[in-house]
């Protein structure tokens, strides 16, 4: 035991010293980082209203109307923030607008058989289409459900309330899992490297001489990977929380983050041995995980839906779930244990 | 060399390792396939929900439903076993936040059923009344300030003047009752008039665009089904029907090419990697081929194959191949060069894992990033992505927005195979030594002695490029900041790598006591000084040629072109030179703190005089 122990210490201050766990922790950051933009892009895009309400844009757009029709329209357009101005005829619109007195100029003609073709003239610039786009589309829905109900179309809204979940999905079903399910993939790179290095650099034949086991060595191995992880899912849930993000079950998520971490550990330590040199190892290693992560998409839950469905605060995942994933992971890694050594030297 | 090197790949795939990779290979594909077919949910049940007897069917696999009677379901509601209660047509929710979330999302999901409903049980004119059709004019504002602020009040007598004077104008609307007060009173006033031009009678051309986008509606679940045919905006939109534009698509472009050109130059790196720890590199250098002929001849297969993986992408999307390939092979020489300097400067697998990682994500989000912001602003060229992202719309872009996407790229690839054939001997392959001295180490060895001073300016210009992807990336740093604090830290980020890139030639001269005076010293600062403001000017025109409007362009150019920050890019890198030539390259981080005060001070009083 005390030569296992010895032989993680040196394991885990590899680590530290060449200052892997660092680059590990800067590229999480830079993925979650990144992947928070994306978010408020399509945040954007998807509910103007959470960006519109707290930037308080206003846009100003030019009525030309020719219809009785129009009231309900400005009536909307008053309420979502658009500055109106009422022109007679387009030609008075379309100076205004060149002046860049105005954003917009919305063209409502009588409706023809219950349709109204509205004109919308925009400016070519890209960057205020996008904002007006953005401003306009609240009211112009409201405009389309008043003209279907004046055309007898009912929609039926069933309640009002409710929050926008957009942001609230994507958190919980990629970003968290995200979050701790890369520690895991870096254990296995960790594994494979550090395994693959003894074979390329000889020094197993060494190790082999040494007063420990060969199983040792690897579980050292192994055992260090999967530390490295822990910290880093415990990092996380402590800095999502810092960011106001709560994991629920935070127990339990960061158990499930370790025993993934354990899983990938014993598999990559299984194609170092096989293999011995990490040009293959890591080649069929990230073809692999692409595999269990598609296959995984089969499981119910899934490692990610457990994450997920786990850190939202789901009451019908539990310990149950978690240990699911944990006995399997028991089985293999005992397996392994055993025939580790006859892998080690065996020959090409 | 080449032909050695495949070879080399071959005989390591050969066998039963083949075999295995064939069929992992083979296992995957299937996966991806299947999954793609069966329509990928993410936040597969993510809520319960709790229906009652006569409520509509949910069939959305983020719902996991159970039929409740009411008793059960509301005191179910209570105890925070389900998230929601679907009484009849009513969504009951809980009041704590998941379960307004998952308010959120069913309500979300009814609307578009409703509105499938609807399309389905009336005539399309009545189901869809509103069809806005959209076209594009140029504003000539000069002047972006005068666009801002204008004042309501200037705006009605405006209006009735133009009325006015327009003779042929038709009925006199109530101008003068446009009384110059609260906007309540123009709507008021709003009445109909008979517009000029008659509108084109286009119904059958928007009863089309109403049936395309209902079908495009009806289809799209969560995730938008990815099509490298983008339609382009539409030109009739449909309110209800408006589909926000994800930037997914992009991302998956990025990945479909830049992956496998990323696995490809994981092979280069580990091949290179190994054969530099085994000493055969050291042995090739003794053969009569060049160092540029070592490292092109072990790159050149890899090279090779990551072209045939573009042209075979490109195929598979249906783009023109030839574009493909002027788009992306600059794409494929950056991630090369990325990994070369890798393999270069590293010893150990382990950081070499790590480092790919990280380049990987860089360059992802370098690509990815702008060319989330395509059609949305011009600045969106700098990433070559916009340029693939436009091809695959099928419009078109110039050539100078070529040019600034890929020059770039092309530079750092020629920037690394310099360095890296001037580093390519024994002593800096097989050293261990931590990455900044290593870096310190190619510096030196990439000045070429006998001509210090062309050698220190056109650093100077060459890390511009550099400097420049660092700020980009930091952007994406900086967005974890409260919003106060993000300007701030972008300042002082950019200020801190524009004072070391300018500085690091000099200072590691110093460092190797090849400038014994402090006359010297003040000359080369005051070159690479140069060198560098030369290149971040020249840059500057070329995003100027694309980009007109931008704040982003203004703010750089704030400031006067030549004079000023010349100046100040001197005195800034002199400064730092000098105070660690005179007090040593331990103090090399007070003087970049030093220097980049000055150069801090100096961009906040530009700025303020934008303001």
């Amino acid at each position: 035991m005390s030569g296992f122990l010895a032989l993680l210490k040196r394991e885990l201050r590899s680590i530290t010293r060449e200052k892997t766990i660092m680059f590990a922790i800067i590229v999480q950051f830079f993925i979650a980082s990144f992947s928070s933009i994306i978010l408020v892009g399509i945040m954007a895009f998807y509910d103007p209203s959470s960006i519109g309400d707290s930037t308080h844009v206003h846009i100003r757009a030019g009525i030309v109307a020719g219809s009785e029709n129009v009231e309900p329209l400005l009536n909307y357009l008053d309420e979502g923030n658009v500055r109106l101005n009422i022109y007679p005829d387009m030609t008075a619109a379309e100076e205004s607008f060149k002046r860049g007195r105005i954003d917009t100029i919305m063209v409502v003609p009588e409706s023809r058989n219950g349709i109204v073709d509205m004109q919308l003239i925009m400016p070519e610039l890209d960057t205020k289409k996008t904002v007006i786009f953005m401003v306009l589309d609240e009211p112009l829905k409201r405009y389309e459900n008043y003209l279907r109900e004046s055309q007898g179309v009912d929609l039926n809204y069933n309640s009002t309330g409710g929050k926008p979940s957009t942001t609230y999905e994507f958190l919980y079903s990629l970003i968290v899992p995200i979050l701790m399910l890369f520690p895991a993939l870096i254990a296995g790179s960790i594994v494979i490297d550090t395994i693959s290095e003894e074979f390329e650099n000889k020094t197993f034949d060494t190790l082999a001489a040494a007063p420990v086991s060969l199983g040792q060595v690897i579980a050292s191995k192994m055992s260090a990977a999967v530390i490295t992880a822990a910290v880093q899912v415990v990092m996380w849930v402590g800095l999502l929380r810092l960011n106001n993000i709560v994991i629920e079950n935070a127990g339990l998520v960061i158990l499930l983050g370790v025993v993934i971490a354990a899983a990938i550990s014993v598999i990559t330590a299984v194609m170092a041995l096989c293999f011995k040199d990490r040009e293959r190892t890591q080649f069929v290693y990230s073809i692999v995980l692409v595999a269990l992560i598609g296959g995984s998409y089969f499981l119910n839950p899934s490692p990610f839906g457990l994450i997920t469905r786990l850190s939202a605060g789901d009451p019908s995942m539990g310990i149950f779930q978690v240990a699911l994933y944990a006995i399997p992971l028991v089985v293999i890694g005992l397996l392994f244990m055993k025939v580790s050594r006859r892998l080690v030297l065996s020959r090409r | 060399m080449s032909r050695r090197e495949i070879t080399r790949l071959r005989t390591r795939f050969s066998g039963k390792s083949r075999i295995i990779v064939l069929a992992v290979l083979a296992l995957t594909i299937v996966c991806s396939y299947v999954i793609y077919h069966q329509d990928l949910v993410i936040s597969k049940g993510l809520y319960n929900v709790g229906v009652s007897a006569g409520a509509p069917f949910i069939a959305d696999s983020r719902f996991n439903i159970a039929e409740l009677e009411c008793e059960t379901g509301y005191e179910l509601l209570e105890r925070g076993t389900i998230d929601l209660y679907l009484d009849g047509n009513d969504i009951v929710s809980s009041h704590t936040e998941r379960s307004e979330y998952a308010a959120g999302a069913l309500q979300q999901y009814l609307e578009k059923q409703e509105l499938l409903r609807v399309a389905d049980e009336y005539e399309i004119d009545r189901a869809f009344p509103l069809r806005i059709e959209v076209s594009y004019i140029d504003t000539e504002d000069e002047d972006p300030e005068s666009a801002a602020p204008a004042p309501d009040t200037a705006e009605i007598p405006e209006t009735a003047a133009t009325a006015d004077k327009d003779p042929v104008s038709t009925p006199p609307v109530e101008a003068p009752d446009y009384p110059a007060a609260a906007p309540e009173r123009n709507i008021a006033a709003a009445s109909p008039v008979a517009l000029p031009e008659p509108l084109p009678a286009v119904p059958a051309a928007t009863d089309d665009a109403v049936r395309r986008q209902l079908a495009e509606f009806a289809k799209n679940n969560q995730l938008p089904e990815f099509k490298a045919e983008f339609v382009s905006e539409n030109d009739i939109i449909i309110p209800s029907l408006m589909n926000p534009p994800i930037p997914l698509a992009q991302v998956i472009i990025t990945f479909l090419y830049v992956v496998p050109v990323f696995f490809i130059s994981l092979f280069f790196t580990s091949s290179f990697t190994e054969e530099k720890v085994s000493r055969k590199l050291i042995v090739l250098l003794s053969a009569p081929v060049t160092r540029l002929q070592v490292i092109m001849g072990k790159m050149l297969p890899y090279l090779a194959y990551s072209i045939i993986v573009i042209i075979g992408v490109t195929i598979v999307l249906k783009g023109n191949i030839l574009l493909g390939l002027a788009i992306f092979i600059p794409v494929m020489l950056f991630i090369f060069s990325i990994y070369l300097m890798v393999a270069l400067t590293y010893r150990t697998f382990k950081d070499q894992t790590f480092f790919s990682v990280l380049a990987l994500s860089v360059v992802t989000v370098y690509l990815v990033g702008p060319a989330m912001f395509t059609g949305v602003n011009d600045l969106s060229y700098i990433s070559p992505l916009t340029l693939a992202v436009t091809m695959y719309r099928g419009e078109t872009f110039t050539v100078s927005q070529y040019f600034l996407a890929t020059t770039p790229l092309l530079l750092v690839f020629g920037q690394t195979m310099f360095v890296g054939t001037r580093v390519f001997n024994e002593e800096y392959l097989m050293g261990f030594r931590p990455l900044h001295s290593k870096i310190a180490e190619a510096i030196y060895l990439t000045l070429d002695r006998a001509h210090l001073n062309l050698s220190v300016l056109f650093m100077g210009m060459s890390l511009v490029p550099l400097v420049f992807m660092v700020e980009l990336a930091s952007i994406v740093f900086v967005t974890n900041l409260p919003v106060p604090f993000m300007l701030g830290f972008m300042l002082i980020v950019s200020v801190v790598v524009e004072e070391l890139a300018k500085s690091a030639g000099v200072v590691i001269l110093l460092q190797n006591k090849a400038l014994p005076r402090k006359r010297d010293v003040l000359k080369l600062a005051a070159l690479s000084a140069l060198g560098f403001m030369l290149a971040e000017k020249l840059l500057l025109l070329m995003a100027m040629s694309v980009v007109s409007d931008s704040m982003f362009i203004q703010a750089l150019s704030g400031g006067g072109w030549f004079i000023l920050p010349l100046a100040l890019h001197v005195v800034s890198t002199s400064v730092v030179c000098l105070f660690t030539a005179r007090f040593g390259t331990r103090f090399y981080l007070i003087a970049i703190a030093l220097g980049s005060m000055i150069h801090a001070i100096y961009n906040v009083s530009v700025m303020g005089m934008l303001l």
